[in-house]
């Protein structure tokens, strides 16, 4: 009964669904990328054009570039914002999940006793806490992060736990029988045997401080891409809130590279690879 | 989930209890002994004395809430289990649609609420559109997951004595999925009621996001934390349910 670790291993199934295979070289991949996105383009383009597409539902791909180009200011600093309280919020997340996984690891009665707490923290609908948490830190890039920070806490924490939790016990006896300390074995084994699944959760959890972030900023705020949407619905205008999508889509798929990039670096014996 | 590590024993559920207990007792402690004022956080006691005040408001915006989000669940469901299947049947769809889908889902579902406002309008359709949206993409990868998990000897087995590609799909592929569309499907539920609260947050003629929004907006704190209090029930009850179901079907793991 847990709701994070399905939502991890579904992650899991799929990312190993997606990731292309036998594809030797950066420079393959950079190509087949880059033809992707011109293809996507392409198509775009074409299908507005060909099927008579009103620009309020879509409009041409190259009219929002061109929008963007016009206040590339506006776009560039909601950017930055943006990825500031994304990052913050991820990195001071999955640092509270890692450590929370580990506690309640090591002692039980303690996972017990707050883990279902922390499975109802994550049905409140975090809009409602947005108003909360800004009043209390302020109309801050704090406020944001602290909102990004508890989207994404959570699956770092459950899968923290189920990682740890599947280290061989004979592995933990042979190495307390060489006088292992309980950090060595930490440091050691326990934490290296859980990190892949740690980083399943990594990954889900960096579109999840994405989506805090912009949310966090729809409680007032004067820069970032949560902003510009909002901005850009009240004043009706479809280009400008394409243009922040496409940011945002930018700014996500950007974070989710970093964070699969640094996962084949650290899990490099992985046998997904 | 039986033999999970999470799974619950009855010392389990007593100190999940105890600990509940403990949070409430320090949140009320808190909030009465500083004398916090309810901008800050308002007592527990008063917050459920706020749920039963406005129970006809709170149960209204509840209904019109739960209601979005059913419907948009069930859509959702049937879109990503149908496209998954299409997939599966007609192999060459893959190419397409699942870069397709991996596109979409790249920005977080909750940035396209502006566009599908301006599409759909500020009534229950758009928020119906924004959950099915976030869910048919979760229940999509987890079917396709399951789909794609069935032993190929199987498949060959079945071939050798003659079923065909929807035999197949109906006897093996389908039932060998159950288990991780069903995870899909429930780990969707909370999702949908959050996802259905923060499209009426930016506009509706009702809802719990709605209720919270105008709460914020005259500073009635008591309130908003009744409507959070009301949002997690329902999300709660509504993960249980398909728990419970989930549980049912899978009679045989």
């Amino acid at each position: 009964m847990s709701i994070g670790s399905t939502a991890s291993l579904v992650e899991e199934k799929a990312a190993a669904d997606l990731r292309p295979t036998g594809l030797p070289g950066w420079l393959r991949k950079a190509l087949r990328l880059l033809l992707g996105l011109t293809a996507t383009a392409l198509i775009w383009e074409a299908a507005v054009l060909l099927f008579g597409i009103r620009p309020a539902y879509l409009p041409r791909l190259s009219t929002i570039l061109m929008a963007i180009a016009a206040t590339p200011g506006a776009y560039f600093n909601g950017f930055l914002r943006t990825s500031a309280e994304t990052l913050i919020g991820f990195l001071t997340g999955s640092a509270f999940g890692l450590l929370t996984g580990i506690a309640f690891f090591r002692v039980r009665a303690l996972r017990e006793m707050i883990f279902p707490i922390f499975v109802v923290s994550q049905t409140i609908p975090v809009i409602a806490f947005g108003a909360l948490v800004v009043l209390w830190f302020g109309n801050t890039l704090l406020a944001k992060a602290v909102i990004a920070f508890y989207l994404t806490f959570f699956p770092v924490t459950v899968n923290t736990l189920l990682g740890l939790e599947t280290v061989d016990p004979k592995q933990v006896a042979l190495m307390r029988s060489f006088g292992a300390s309980n950090g060595q074995l930490m440091l050691r084994l326990q934490l290296p045997t859980a990190l892949p699944q740690i980083f399943v959760a990594l990954r889900l959890a960096s579109s999840l401080s994405l989506v805090g972030a912009i949310v966090g900023e729809w409680f007032g705020d004067t820069t970032g891409l949560g902003v510009l949407l909002l901005q850009a619905m009240f004043t009706e205008n479809v280009v400008a809130i394409w243009g922040a999508l496409l940011a945002a889509a930018l700014l996500g798929t950007g974070f989710y590279a970093v964070v699969a990039a640094a996962e084949r670096r650290l899990v490099f014996w992985s046998a997904e690879q | 989930m039986s033999g999970s590590p999470l799974a619950s024993s009855p010392l389990a559920v007593q100190r999940g209890i105890l600990g509940a207990v403990i949070l409430v007792v320090c949140w009320e402690g808190l909030a009465r002994g500083l004398h916090l004022p309810s901008y800050v956080l308002p007592a527990v006691s008063e917050i459920l004395a706020g749920v039963w005040s406005k129970r006809a408001l709170l149960g209204e915006a509840a209904g019109y809430t739960v209601l979005e989000a059913l419907v948009g669940y069930g859509l959702g469901c049937l879109i990503g289990i149908g496209l998954a299947v299409a997939i599966t049947m007609l192999p060459p769809l893959r190419a397409v649609i699942l870069p397709a889908a991996t596109a979409i889902n790249s920005v977080p579902v909750v940035a396209y609420s502006p566009l599908i406002l301006l599409w759909f309008g500020i009534g229950v359709a758009s928020k119906m559109v924004m959950v099915a949206m976030a869910v048919s993409f979760t229940v999509f990868l987890s079917t396709l997951a399951g789909l794609d998990r069935v032993d190929r000897r199987a498949i060959d087995l079945m071939r050798s004595f003659g079923a065909g590609r929807l035999n197949i799909l109906w006897r093996l592929r389908l039932p060998t999925a159950l288990p991780l569309l069903l995870a899909g499907m429930r780990v969707s539920t909370v999702r949908s009621v959050i996802v259905a609260i923060i499209t009426e947050m930016l506009g509706a003629y009702g809802g719990l996001g709605w209720v919270i929004y105008q709460a914020v907006l005259q500073i009635d704190f008591v309130q908003v934390w009744s409507a959070i209090f009301v949002a997690s029930a329902a999300s709660l009850s509504f993960f249980g349910l398909i728990g419970f179901l989930e549980r049912k079907i899978l009679f045989w793991t």
